[in-house]
């Protein structure tokens, strides 16, 4: 065909599809500044050290969610549900090994959300389930599982201990204190920077990061190109279990109760984190950059409404989940909208 | 010709994509009751101009008169409702429905209002299955027919909308000599009923025989409109490569060499079985046979994608008889896919990333890796095999057809393969790209490396090919060399008759 025929027309195209990119890098940061923005016109108490603090928190947790939910989602296999189980087992059984002492509470934490990681990783990944289904099968098991385990009793950690003590200290660790507390850098915060870093590199720069891309972007050519494609799969569900795990326990030490309704809600806030940051749902596409600015964009969201008040009256959680789901909604619907408008959406 | 008027006229049209013009100011129409072919090459305009005619875009320019009456065919619906149907080479039947309800979707006969009238459905589905000289039930399961059965019932569901304009695109392609010659009688019959039908496809032979006129495309503009009678094959084929195709195959010096790739006793039971070969280094062995003969399935077996249940490979004496693709291609045995789009190339990933995709494992012994470090392979490769437009960060589904082939080629030369088994390399793809795809083979054979040639297309395969070896139900039943090497007698053999066939 006459590929030169028209120059100006080419290069239009590339130009949009340019800029269809940066809009949606761009984009979550700029809807970031406008929450700020609008979090200092409607409240005073916004922009204080105290608000400010405590949704740099929020960020922190959906944050560290995130980090292992972007591979999921970057492998084209949407979504882990079980994230909220895997966040309220991890935090109970790390509770329930604080006899053993901190480091052990901690091991067993994570070690029980590796092991859901590793059952999720091999049924998706090597048996090919249906992601959403499995997952959502294996978050009720969890649940199920909790309650059971524990008689639908709370387990709390014994402040008495020093090990209980550390651990309900956990979410509160302060990384660095400078000017009399007035500037602090929490350890999650710490946390969620040092896995953003890794999983940037992990995407960008390594092998596994390469193959997972390819995997994401196109499932069989990956297969016929010599991936391991079931264990890359099923790697990403490791690394999101893990993380998950990891956010189980420190949300475990911020409430100072374990109990099977811990992590409730991050789930679907996690993945909307995840898309908002231009992650998108048919896989291959996006970057950990724009995942933060999605979870900041969340979390914020978040902050902001729960400062708005209507005749005194604050906006509770059914508000909160009802705008989330809104923003879920226009953020996949505009994006598979210009896709389909730049022709990009059957390639 | 035709005493019935024009059905359908199409006048100076144009369709601009992004980077092209597919298809640039043509004209053409057919009469009621003729049979006009639309040949050319791949990407020169047919399927476009076909696409224009179903209503698949907005913003063609141009007009188009059906019956002598300006129309818009803006949208399928639009389309559809001015009689234009359209039987496309990939099968359009939902497999676990049934017949009738294939047939009649959309408009299923009922009685009170909502329940589905069964003896309705079933005599009217009757009625079309029978004009298509089918005797089928209407209550089969698609899943359970034939392909060429599935095919003639495609024809059924398009005539069941009456329509006046009839696309046939390639239809032929999965029919055997047999079924081919039962589909031109229904198209005959259709002939006389007044139906104006568009034949497309690559078939000449086929072409000289159903057609009344025969319109050629090339780089989407229309060449040449001729009544059937007026032209040959070699004359059509001149006018859709626009130069002479003996330039094609230039002849390859083959020297005597060592054997290097041992196939023995190879089986996988169900699909090929007991399959033994030598391939000496620099040879390209042709593997030719009929669909549906085990070529591929032997091919993937071999390289470790699909399991090889019996048999050995072995690469220079060594044992290479994989357990998984990667070993294969650790090994330096490749294999290049038949279908580009949903095997080969991965569409929304860019030129450089799919070509380096092969050797991620080879670039980053330590776990990281960079595209970077492959800058160069990819720009040599992207200018030995004259990938246009030469920029490797372009997404590969932006390329034309004949460039991603190209791309997917350059994929698996970026791991210098020892083996490297094509199964259709050049399907698919415009003249210029198949010469260039070809001296690249033959290059890499001229190298000493082994190639494994699977194709159906004839004269690629016996131009290129030192030898071909003939796979029939399975089994290799015979082996043609370079010397007597003929399209006829690839086709005869692979029909498991003359004088190669080994019993």
């Amino acid at each position: 065909m006459s590929e030169l025929s028209a120059p100006d027309i080419d290069a239009r195209a590339q130009r949009k599809n340019r800029l269809f990119e940066l809009v949606s890098v761009l984009g979550v940061w700029a809807l970031v500044m406008l929450l700020f923005a609008s979090g200092c016109v409607i409240s005073p108490k916004f922009l204080t050290a105290r608000n400010l603090m405590s949704a740099a928190q929020a960020v922190s947790l959906l944050g560290i969610v995130c980090m292992g939910l972007a591979f999921v989602t970057y492998s084209r296999h949407y979504v882990d549900l079980s994230i909220p189980g895997i966040m309220a087992l991890s935090g109970a059984m790390a509770i329930s090994a604080l006899p053993y002492g901190f480091a052990a509470s901690l091991a067993v934490g994570m070690a029980t959300g590796l092991a859901i990681g590793l059952v999720n990783g091999l049924v998706v990944g090597y048996l090919r389930l249906n992601p959403i289904i499995w997952t959502l099968a294996m978050v009720s098991v969890l649940a199920g599982l909790i309650r059971w385990a524990y008689g639908g009793l709370q387990v709390y950690p014994d402040e008495a201990t020093a090990a209980g003590r550390a651990f309900l200290n956990l979410y509160h660790v302060k990384l660095v204190s400078l000017a009399d507390g007035r500037i602090e850098l929490p350890l999650i915060v710490g946390l969620l920077a040092v896995l953003a870093a890794a999983a940037h590199v992990v995407m960008r720069w390594t092998s596994y990061g390469a193959q997972l891309k390819l995997t994401g972007s196109a499932y069989e050519v990956a297969r016929l190109t010599g991936v391991n494609v079931r264990r890359v799969v099923a790697t990403a569900f490791v690394v999101s279990a893990a993380t998950s795990a990891l956010a189980g326990i420190l949300l475990t030490s911020f409430n100072k109760v374990a109990a099977f309704y811990i992590g409730r809600g991050y789930d679907f806030e996690a993945i909307t984190a995840v898309v908002l940051g231009g992650m998108a749902l048919a896989g291959g596409r996006g970057s950990i950059a724009g995942v933060i600015g999605g979870v900041v964009a969340v979390a914020l969201l978040n902050n902001v409404l729960s400062l708005v008040k209507v005749d005194d009256f604050v906006i509770g959680e059914f508000a909160k989940r009802v705008i989330q789901g809104c923003v879920f909604i226009v953020v996949v619907g505009l994006h598979s909208w210009a896709l389909r408008r730049t022709g990009m959406d059957d390639a | 010709m035709s005493e019935l008027g024009l059905a359908l006229s199409m006048e100076q049209i144009s369709k601009r994509f992004p980077g092209t013009l597919a298809v640039d100011g043509v004209d053409f129409s057919v009469y009621a009751g003729e049979v006009h072919a639309l040949i050319g090459e791949n990407g020169a305009g047919k399927s476009t101009l076909m696409k224009i005619l179903a209503g698949s875009f907005n913003d063609y320019s141009g007009t188009i008169r059906i019956n002598d009456r300006p129309v818009d065919l803006h949208t399928p619906a639009a389309a559809k409702a001015y009689g234009i149907q359209m039987i496309h080479q990939e099968l359009s039947l939902a497999p676990p429905l049934s017949l009738a309800e294939n047939l009649l979707a959309g408009r299923l006969p009922r009685k009170w209002g909502f329940v589905l009238d069964r003896k309705a459905m079933h005599a009217e589905s009757r009625r079309w299955l029978e004009r298509v000289g089918l005797d089928l039930d209407g209550d089969t399961i698609v899943e359970d027919i034939s392909q060429h059965e599935a095919q003639l019932v495609e024809i059924a569901k398009a005539l069941a909308n009456h329509p006046c304009i009839l696309v046939m695109d390639e239809p032929t392609s999965a029919l055997s000599r047999q079924e081919v010659q039962r589909l031109f009688e229904i198209i005959r019959r259709l002939r006389r009923q007044g139906l104006a039908i568009v034949y497309i496809s690559h078939h000449l032979d086929e072409v000289l025989e159903i057609a009344d006129r025969v319109t050629v495309l090339r780089d989407g503009r229309k060449v040449a409109t001729h009544e059937i009678r007026d032209v040959s094959a070699s004359q059509l084929v001149e006018l859709m490569v626009g130069r002479s195709v003996s330039a094609l195959y230039a002849e390859r010096s083959t020297r005597p060499a060592e054997v290097r790739l041992e196939v023995r006793r190879a089986s996988r039971y169900g699909f090929f079985h007991d399959v033994s070969f030598k391939l000496r280094g620099g040879e390209i062995l042709g593997v030719g046979g009929l669909s549906g003969s085990g070529r591929s399935e032997l091919a993937r077996s071999l390289c470790g994608i699909d399991p090889l249940e019996e048999g050995a490979v072995l690469l220079d004496g060594r044992d290479i008889t994989p357990a998984d693709y990667r070993q294969s291609i650790a090994a330096g045995m490749v294999y290049l896919s038949e279908d580009r789009k949903s095997q080969g190339l991965a569409l929304r990933m860019s030129v450089a990333e799919n070509v380096l995709s092969s050797v991620i494992p080879r670039q980053s012994r330590t776990g990281f890796y960079s595209a970077r470090s492959g800058r160069s392979l990819v720009r040599a490769l992207v200018g030995s095999l004259e990938i246009h437009p030469a920029d490797p960060a372009r997404m590969a589904s932006t390329l034309s057809g004949g460039n991603q082939q190209k791309a997917l080629l350059a994929k698996w030369l970026a791991t210098k393969p020892e083996v490297l088994i094509l199964d259709e390399p050049t399907r698919g793809v415009d003249v210029a790209a198949k010469v260039v795809i070809h001296q690249a083979i033959a290059a890499l054979a001229d190298a000493g490396k082994c190639v494994l040639l699977i194709s159906s297309d004839l004269p690629e395969l016996v131009g290129l090919s030192d030898r071909v070896m003939i796979l029939r139900q399975g089994k290799r039943i015979g082996q043609i060399d370079r010397e007597r090497c003929s399209e006829a007698a690839v086709l005869l053999a692979a029909n498991g008759e003359g004088e190669f066939v080994q019993s």
